[in-house]
């Protein structure tokens, strides 16, 4: 027979257990990145920016007085089911106020259903494609500037700087790549360029030298790749071994310093890329930020910035909402004009979309990325 | 680059992987020759290889590419094949030998464990970004015109070469090969003859996984990049290579292997990139209608 005295005793140490995690009463920001896998320098790079941001805010006043601030970071391997799982976990967890979140456009668009239902804040640092702001989600806010941008900056640079006049253009057939390289194009056609041939690589595979084969057949004067930097790097190093005089155009899916690394500084010497945004050396509100991190990490990742500013907006937003309830977050979001970023200054369209709509190009040159100019669009 | 050049160009690029399928392929063929079992975990024996090789390379500061490139490769890869021959032995003693009487089901799980074990402690070793693996050869190129062979290339032609005529050498004119094909067609017979069973099917994990940790090494240095995922897709094509071949049949390993190769890469040179797997595959398809046991699967006697 159960011990009633027993079952009282148990009922009070368990109060007493959650009375303990009571005490301090915590508020939560979400990140989600690919934290494994081959973008896992990307991701690690992103989330770096976000822990400066939550330690900093950590050393002033509380974002809601009485609460403890709390980053939790999640890995979505750059996988859309994964992406979608992680959603889902953050959504169900009460202390979790906004997200920061997901690198690659195939995860952000899924998600962001997610945290729309859930009316959680979702602040997006780097997922370029057009798309996603199209599905007018009011949880939706992006800090960079989007790929129908991005698209035709790179074509004129292609045409104007490279003097492109036949050019071959691959994706990764990811909602991202295949979006970039659908924009490059139409501005390419739109310019009267000849585009040779249009075709889609496999994330995750190493032998692109067919492709680049047939390529180096038709002889274009300039390769554009939509995608992420471990295939690039790939591409690079084949057309290095393959001899192929074209030059080469990415998008900012290669920004990434791992790339130079893994394709080796002389296969990667002389391409270019696009960012979303000008060069962060030249941004005096940032340097603060870009000395704080150079001093924690070492180098400065490419998308560190970003995940910084969109940790920085989400905990302006909890800042000013001053409780922790998701709705009250979302609203103070809304009512917010502009935000004072390291970045610049930021308005938010109906959409979600920033007002920052900087351009950059880049190029390697002796293993390094090198600021080559910026257009504001 | 005139259509014939084109064309002698891929007819390169397919044989260079095909060639790192074949080496795959054929430890996936001798297992289940053997103990008609597919040892799912392979894949990730032959990544285990090319991260052997790295470490081998760092270590012994062989990347400096001075001269002699080629003996320092070729002691990199008798690194890795020797660590890996020790891994098969160990994944063969500890997850496979306790479930020989157990249903075939079981085995199969106990390797996906063995595949999955291996890719995290890779990645908890060696983090989970893909990794540079430095090239141990010049990047030159031969053959004067437009078709380029790399010393890379050559190298993975000689090297897989001699490795599977070392292969068939072991299998047909040594005691222990004899044993093997014994064993591959009636294992209690063979007991009864005084085999020592249990030793031939651990030497046939050794071997094949050697061959498969060479073949990491030659996949690591050639694209100079690795990842711990890389088991999975390329183990998965030597695993489609080896069927395709017949699965249970060494040079239909081979063959399958190189066939794979060179359907990748004529369909993503002549058809599409996106569409490489498509045709590699509806090809498998089709040879497998045609021909369940694979190209050559009807030479069951000589399977080992």
């Amino acid at each position: 027979m159960p011990n009633p005295f027993r079952r009282v005793t148990a009922f009070f140490l368990l109060s007493l257990l959650a009375g303990c995690g009571k005490a301090e009463p915590v508020v939560k920001i979400g990140f989600v990145g690919p934290l494994s896998g081959d973008q896992a320098a990307q991701g690690t790079d992103m989330l770096r920016g976000s822990e400066l941001a939550v330690e900093q805010a950590k050393t002033k006043e509380p974002v809601i007085p009485g609460y403890k601030l709390e980053l939790v970071s999640l890995d979505d391997a750059h996988s859309p089911a994964q992406a979608v799982a992680t959603a889902k976990r953050l959504a169900a967890d009460g202390d979790v106020l906004a997200v920061v979140g997901h690198l690659n456009s195939s995860c952000t668009k899924p998600a962001s259903a997610i945290y729309y239902e859930a009316r959680l804040l979702h602040i997006n640092p780097v997922s370029s494609n057009p798309e996603i702001s199209r599905q007018k989600f009011d949880t939706f806010y992006r800090i960079c500037a989007t790929d129908d941008l991005q698209g035709p900056a790179g074509t004129r640079f292609a045409i104007e700087r490279l003097g492109a006049k036949r050019i071959f253009v691959l994706d990764d057939m990811t909602t991202y790549g295949r979006g970039l390289a659908n924009e490059f194009m139409g501005a390419a056609k739109k310019a009267g360029v000849e585009i040779l041939g249009h075709e889609g690589i496999t994330q995750g595979e190493k032998d692109f030298t067919p492709v680049l084969t047939k390529i180096k057949g038709l002889n274009p004067d300039l390769i554009y790749f939509a995608g992420m930097f471990p295939e690039a790097a790939l591409l690079l190093k084949q057309r290095q071994k393959l001899n192929i005089p074209a030059k080469f155009l990415g998008g900012d899916g290669l920004f990434e310093p791992a790339l130079i690394d893994l394709a080796t500084p002389e296969a990667a010497e002389g391409m270019y890329l696009t960012t979303l945004g000008g060069d962060i050396h030249q941004l005096p509100t940032a340097q603060a930020f870009v000395q704080a991190f150079e001093a924690k990490y070492g180098h400065l990742g490419a998308y560190s910035s970003y995940a910084y500013e969109a940790t920085n907006l989400a905990l302006e937003a909890i800042r000013r909402a001053g409780r922790k309830d998701r709705a009250a977050v979302l609203a103070s979001m809304k009512e917010m004009k502009r935000y004072d970023g390291i970045l610049g200054a930021h308005t938010f369209d109906s959409k979600g979309d920033t007002s920052l709509r900087t351009i950059g190009i880049y190029t390697v040159h002796k293993g390094k990325f090198q600021f080559v100019e910026a257009a504001n669009l | 680059m005139t259509p014939g050049e084109l064309f002698l160009q891929q007819l390169l690029n397919g044989l260079t992987i095909g060639a790192v399928y074949a080496l795959i392929a054929l430890g996936y063929t001798m297992v289940y020759g053997i103990i008609q079992m597919i040892n799912f975990a392979h894949g990730e024996v032959f990544m285990v290889g090319a991260y052997l090789g790295l470490t081998a390379v760092l270590s012994f500061g062989l990347a400096t590419p001075a001269t002699g490139g080629i003996a320092r490769l070729i002691i990199v890869i008798g690194i890795a094949a020797i660590g890996c021959g020790f891994l098969g032995l160990l994944v063969e003693r500890v997850a496979y030998r306790p479930l020989r009487k157990a249903p075939k089901l079981s085995v199969l799980i106990t390797a996906i464990g063995v595949s999955f074990f291996l890719q995290n402690a890779v990645m908890l070793g060696f983090g989970a970004q893909d990794r540079y693996v430095p090239e141990m050869l010049p990047v030159r190129h031969w053959g004067g015109g437009t078709v380029s062979i790399t010393p890379m290339q050559a190298v993975i032609f000689a090297v897989s070469f001699l490795l599977m005529l070392g292969l068939q050498g072991i299998v047909y004119g040594t005691q222990l090969g004899r044993n093997m094909r014994a064993t591959a067609q009636d294992p209690l017979a063979a007991k009864l003859m005084g085999i020592p069973v249990d030793r031939v099917i651990a030497m046939t994990f050794a071997i094949g996984s050697a061959l498969a940790g060479a073949g990491g090494v030659l996949f690591g240095v050639y694209y100079s990049t690795i990842n711990f995922h890389d088991g999975y897709l390329t183990g998965l094509k030597a695993f489609t290579a080896a069927v395709l071949g017949g699965i249970g049949n060494l040079p239909g390993a081979m063959l399958g292997g190189l066939l794979l190769g060179l359907l990748e890469g004529m369909a993503a040179g002549y058809i599409s990139a996106q569409w490489k797997n498509v045709v590699a595959f509806a090809v498998l398809i089709l040879v497998l209608l045609l021909r369940p046991r694979g190209l050559l699967g009807e030479r069951l006697a000589e399977r080992a």
